[in-house]
């Protein structure tokens, strides 16, 4: 516990912090204009003949507008939660900090739980600011706030899950890259470019090697957390809990490997 | 069996091995509390090595050293134990002095107000909300003194803590290193500063290659070595002086000014015999035990930067 308030303060004196808080609000509003133009185009259409799963379904798009900021939050919370660590290496404060505790494993675990609770901030903030934008958005095409569906809520619930497993891939990412800039780029390449880089060669694969192989892109992070939150986009396509097994099964990786090698690692 | 001295330092057969070299070889020794212990050796010698690896930071290839007989790692609460300062302890540059401090205290579950007093023991109270980028070298080395404070340790380690350092921090270092030592406190320190070493040091361990030199009180060591006393003597009839020096079985040497080296005696008695055989002196200098020189003879050839 003292571990994780010596967390906390670290985070909470320097600037990073509010750096980051400032790039995300436009993220954000850049997510609301699109998700925005989505209930445009999907409602407006006269026929509105929606189907009940896949793109441009009322669910995908309602959900949509309700967990807008999603994409740009997750990407500064990895980012956030990997400098967690990176830090550490990139200000040679690791010495302080493992004099101070030379159990590793419970720094990395304080600098877990550290990364979880701005991932939850990141989603409440998001959360709150959809929840008063999403029904006039909705209002403008007439239609309801669908605030009483379970999906709507489903879709806010596992929002909140993405977020908290791609904080512990982020920590496990730094502890694996332990060069700052190293591990920055690498996960803003990996998660902006590399999804749609990785699902182009995942259809090309698939097209022509062999079929089946575009059901295992799934196993790309970024695509196991869409399916996490949007559910299945192809007819294909595994449900919703796979994506979240396979998320999970990333972050315990990175976390258990990480912290090995930070155990064993020389201070120097 | 005396009382175990729970401050003592023990390194027993430390070594580390990196991909290249063996930066520290099968090195043993003991530092004792109440004394301040200096650590000599030449660039690359093993020296940082060989604190981190008492400090738990870098795993040894094979041996072990404890801290009244208990690894650093297993210590509970080591700060409050074992302060430490080393050359790449550093802060986080967009950090203030006070907050750096505050982390530790919060970490090691000390209060928050240790950070002020601290700061105040190293004189940098009026500047601790400042932002670590903005400090200089002297005061970043006072801000590790302030955070190996943090936890009133009964043994400190310090890694050239004088490096970077103005003659009146020299010279404050030196007073709160004999004055922590004098409360009862062991004091391990690393230095290059051999003249400041003899002004601070009660022990010495001395290391080349990764493996022990010597070690042993100043005195001890001085004596054992070439380091011991010599004189100079300067007279208008030098080789009369030579043979009289010689014959009562001193070794001289002659230096290219023409005065001469004597080794193995006091002025004393150098005077003595100058006046017993009749010979008038110029000059007539005692040169004290020196710890430099007794140094490079230690280490001489034992390797430089490696
Ligand atoms: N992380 C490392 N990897 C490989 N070699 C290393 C590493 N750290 C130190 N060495 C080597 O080990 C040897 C001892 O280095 P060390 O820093 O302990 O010496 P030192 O006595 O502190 O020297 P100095 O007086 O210059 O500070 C050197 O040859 C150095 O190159
Ligand atoms: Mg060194």
């Amino acid at each position: 516990m003292n571990l994780f308030r010596a967390e906390l303060l670290k985070l909470r004196t320097t600037s990073l912090w509010w750096i980051f808080a400032i790039i995300l609000v436009p993220l954000w509003g850049v997510a609301l204009a699109y998700n925005w133009l989505a209930v445009e185009v999907s409602f407006s259409s006269p026929e509105a003949n929606m189907e009940n799963v896949g793109f441009g379904s009322l669910e995908t798009v309602v959900s949509g507008l309700y967990t807008c900021g999603q994409f740009g939050g997750v990407l500064l919370v990895v980012l956030l939660s990997a400098i967690l660590i990176t830090s550490e290496f990139f200000h040679l404060t690791a010495t302080s900090t493992f004099l101070t505790t030379p159990r590793r494993e419970l720094v990395v675990i304080a600098k877990m739980a550290t990364a979880v609770v701005i991932a939850l901030t990141v989603w409440l903030f998001t959360t709150l600011l959809n929840l008063a934008a999403a029904p006039l958005v909705l209002s403008t095409v007439d239609k309801p706030s669908y605030l009483g569906e379970t999906f709507v809520w489903q879709a806010i619930g596992l929002n909140a899950l993405a977020f908290v497993l791609w904080a512990l891939l982020g920590v496990g990412a730094g502890v694996l890259i332990r060069s700052q800039i190293g591990a920055t780029i690498t996960l803003s390449v990996l998660y902006v470019v590399g999804t749609q880089i990785l699902t182009i060669v995942f259809t090309v694969l698939s097209q022509t090697v062999w079929e089946p192989l575009m059901g295992l892109r799934v196993l790309v992070p970024t695509l196991a957390s869409e399916l996490l939150i949007t559910g299945p986009m192809l007819p294909d396509d595994p449900p919703r809990w796979v994506g979240g097994l396979i998320l999970l099964g990333y972050a315990a990786v990175t976390a258990v490997l990480g912290t090995l090698i930070t155990r064993r690692r020389d201070v120097s | 069996m005396s009382r175990p001295d729970y401050a003592e330092i023990s390194v027993e057969h430390l070594t580390k091995q990196y991909a290249k070299v063996r930066a520290v070889d099968d090195l043993s020794f003991t530092v004792r509390s109440g004394r301040v212990t200096g650590f000599l050796g030449p660039n690359g010698a093993g020296k940082t090595t060989a604190l981190r690896m008492i400090l738990g930071l870098v795993t040894p290839t094979a041996g072990t050293a404890t801290i009244g007989g208990v690894r650093y790692v297993d210590l509970t609460d080591p700060i409050r134990h074992v302060g430490a300062v080393l050359e790449a302890s550093s802060a986080h540059r967009g950090r203030s002095a006070r907050n750096h401090l505050r982390v530790i205290c919060r970490a090691a579950g000390l209060p928050d107000q240790r950070a002020d007093e601290v700061l105040h023991m190293v004189g940098l109270n009026t500047v601790g909300t400042r932002k670590f980028k903005g400090y200089s070298l002297g005061m970043k080395q006072r801000l590790g003194i302030a955070a190996a404070m943090l936890g009133d340790p009964r043994v400190l380690i310090l890694d050239e803590p004088t490096n970077g350092l103005d003659p009146e921090g020299i010279r404050w270092m030196r007073d709160l290193l004999k004055a922590l030592a004098a409360e009862g406190r062991t004091v391990l320190v690393s230095s290059h500063l051999l003249g400041e070493m003899q002004l601070l040091a009660d022990d010495v361990v001395i290391i080349a290659a990764g493996r022990l030199i010597r070690q042993g009180p100043v005195d001890e060591v001085l004596g054992a070595t070439a380091g011991a006393a010599r004189v100079r003597v300067r007279a208008p009839e030098a080789d009369r002086l030579a043979t009289a020096l010689r014959d009562a079985h001193l070794e001289v040497a002659v230096s290219p000014d023409g005065s001469l080296q004597v080794t193995g005696a006091e002025p004393a008695r150098v005077g003595h015999l100058a006046f017993a055989a009749g010979i008038e002196l110029h000059e007539l200098t005692g040169e004290s035990a020196d710890l430099e020189r007794a140094f490079l003879e230690l280490t001489a050839g034992k390797a430089g930067a490696r």
